[in-house]
């Protein structure tokens, strides 16, 4: 990459970051609230983006590795609430399962129905954080492993990935002694560490978020740029090339495809903390192409684009349908834009923004020639000598 | 006599009782420039997938040197030494020429080895010499989508190289390429022979001319003939399959 771009590249990584620590200083707690839940939305697209820009893999069911991030925090969570503590018992027991037990059952998690063993160890908090990351990632790796050792791609994989969400939301609603069913997982304790309490409506809770969210950025960015980021967007463009180059292909893109996963789960499990409930609507499959939108919109190809792309449309989204006017026409306005953009600007905001960058920087002379063997002998523009 | 390369001993496939490829028996030797000759059907292409791993073969071995590589998975036999360019160049189009020879550098190729940046600086002299061989030092930064098409195959052509193969698989290396083009994949692939062993198919016959030591001529998936150019030329079984009456234009 040219050296001015990267540059450009590293200032709008750190504007983005100054933006966004700066929120708190213009904001009040409810707004900070619903930011916390965009960023959130926009560590979702750093996901897309990674699998679907950088892998060329199109997962319809991203929800399912963002739903079980969040069921495996609110678990932890719901276990912390004042109403599973005060339920008669030593350990604490969530209240559904009071609400539906079979008269006589022992008021514990080990009996009081079949499948409640299963929270035992989610009384320990950092048991329920590390598995909202190692879940996600398990199922990733043995869906991966089977999908792309099979070399399914392309549309195959949106249809699986599509169906396996649905599937997995439709046993969540149906374990309802396990998982409350469709009513989720709500009156939730708060995330404490270290004794300090993440109230959802306080700025440590966004700047919690707002962390996470750069340190999954950086992470990602850095990650792409590796050798292992260089042979995957090799992968997208021709896999048969790396594979006769001696990669094993299957093996990198389960790699990132599980990475893809740990950042959903991890999403997921923020989203928990700031929002207070879980539930399968998560895995809707609306909400998975929703997540497919934002990060066509700001650019799938660009990790901070996607990002900034779910940031910007939820907060437009929020402003419009709360603006009088705007009531009935806003879903229209939306979907308007999202049809302008994919029309005339199919590499997205961010796509559009480099365009830009490279006209700007072509014009100060600073680019580098990356159009060709024909714009070889052009000379620069002359500059002025002043 | 040279070290065998390049072993295949009775190969052959069945794609439900058609034999594409049956009973092909050929050595490479080691830094041998061997041309494969054919009519369109002949088990051309064939014959390389069943080396490369692309096609699994029903019947024979194939051997790299002592290595038992028949039917490996495409990686593996890649790892041991065997590159392949295909018919159609195929190269990535959205990655820069460097990175296309960045991608075929990333020797060590567990995953968790490639996670870091950059390339040590035997790798990066590497690149550069490789650069210059295909004449596409000036377009490093170029996307590979916006090469002419002589620039892509070598481009593909490049990748296998900075590999180091012990065997070369070319599929027309000059499939739709000018004159001037053409002559000049004939210097790049005369610059390979010797350092390498390679096995070209090709249907340019000024170019074989100007490569080839070593014909073996494949007719209906067998084995038709075996010799130098001028033995190629006169021997009547080719030149009633293959060459028609005229011999070799």
């Amino acid at each position: 990459m040219n050296r001015s771009k990267l540059a450009l590249d590293l200032a709008t990584y750190l504007v983005f970051f100054a933006v966004i620590l700066a929120l708190p200083l213009f904001y009040d707690e409810f707004w900070l609230n619903r930011f916390a839940k965009y960023l959130v939305y926009g560590m979702l697209a750093v996901g897309i983006s990674l699998s679907w820009g950088y892998a060329g893999v199109l997962n319809l069911g991203q929800g399912l590795f963002f739903g079980i991030g969040a069921y495996m925090m609110a678990m932890s969570l719901k276990l912390a609430s004042a109403t599973s503590l005060q339920q008669g018992a030593d350990t604490p027991v969530p209240d559904f399962m009071l609400w539906n037990a079979e008269p006589g059952a022992k008021t514990d998690l080990c009996c009081i129905n079949q499948g409640s063993f299963l929270w035992i160890p989610f009384q320990d908090q950092w048991f329920g954080i590390a598995m909202s990351i190692a879940m996600p990632v398990l199922v990733a790796g043995i869906l991966g492993a089977i999908v792309f050792r099979q070399r399914i791609s392309g549309v195959f994989v949106a249809i699986i990935t599509l169906a396996l969400v649905l599937l997995v939301r439709l046993l969540v609603i149906d374990a309802q002694p396990v998982t409350n069913g469709f009513n989720g997982l709500t009156d939730l304790g708060w995330f404490t560490i270290l004794g300090f309490e993440f109230d959802p409506y306080v700025v440590e809770t966004y700047y919690l978020v707002a962390g996470a969210l750069i340190l999954t950025l950086t992470g990602t960015r850095l990650l792409v740029e590796t050798r292992a980021g260089l042979i995957l967007q090799a992968i997208r463009d021709d896999q048969n090339r790396v594979r006769y180059l001696g990669h094993a292909v299957a093996r990198y893109q389960v790699f990132f495809f599980c990475v893809s996963a740990a950042i959903a789960g991890f999403a997921g499990m923020l989203y928990t903390i700031a929002a207070e409930f879980t539930s399968p609507t998560f895995m809707d499959l609306a909400f998975s192409i929703t997540m497919v939108v934002w990060a066509a919109v700001g650019g799938r190809a660009s990790l901070i684009g996607a990002c900034i792309g779910a940031i910007l449309i939820n907060t437009i989204e929020a402003e419009m349908s709360e603006t009088e006017e705007l009531v009935e026409a806003w879903k229209a306005i939306i979907g308007f834009i999202f049809v302008m953009v994919v029309l005339f600007l199919p590499r997205g905001l961010a796509g559009f923004a480099h365009d830009m960058t490279d006209l700007a920087l072509r014009s100060l002379g600073l680019a580098e020639r990356e159009t060709g063997t024909a714009a070889r002998d052009v000379p620069l523009p002359a500059r002025e000598e002043a | 006599m040279a070290q065998a390369a390049l072993t295949i001993d009775a190969l052959g496939v069945s794609f439900g009782g058609f034999k594409a490829v049956d009973e092909v028996t050929m050595i490479v030797e080691e830094g041998e420039l061997r041309v494969l000759l054919g009519a369109n059907g002949a088990g051309k292409t064939t014959l390389m997938d069943l080396i490369s791993g692309k096609t699994k073969s029903t019947a024979g071995r194939v051997h790299l040197y002592d290595h038992d590589i028949t039917n490996l998975e495409e990686h593996r036999i890649a790892r041991q030494g065997v590159g392949r360019k295909f018919q159609i160049p195929s190269v990535f189009r959205d990655l820069s020429v460097q990175e296309n020879f960045e991608v075929a550098s990333c020797q060590n190729r567990s995953v968790f080895a490639n996670i870091g940046f950059g390339f040590g600086a035997a790798r990066r002299s590497r690149i550069e010499e490789v650069l210059e061989l295909t004449g596409l030092a000036d377009d490093r930064h170029v996307n590979a989508s916006s090469l002419s098409h002589g620039q892509t195959q070598w481009l593909e052509l490049g990748m296998l190289v900075i590999q180091d193969p012990k065997v070369l698989l070319l599929d027309e290396p000059t499939a739709g390429m000018t004159q001037a083009e053409t002559h000049k994949t004939a210097e790049i692939i005369n610059s390979l022979a010797g350092r390498h062993s390679l096995l070209v198919v090709e249907h340019d016959m000024a170019f074989v001319r100007q490569i080839a030591s070593h014909i073996t001529v494949m007719h209906l998936g067998r084995l038709l003939a075996e010799g130098t150019i001028e033995e190629i030329e006169s021997n009547p079984e080719v030149r009633s399959a293959y060459l028609g009456s005229q011999g070799i234009a």
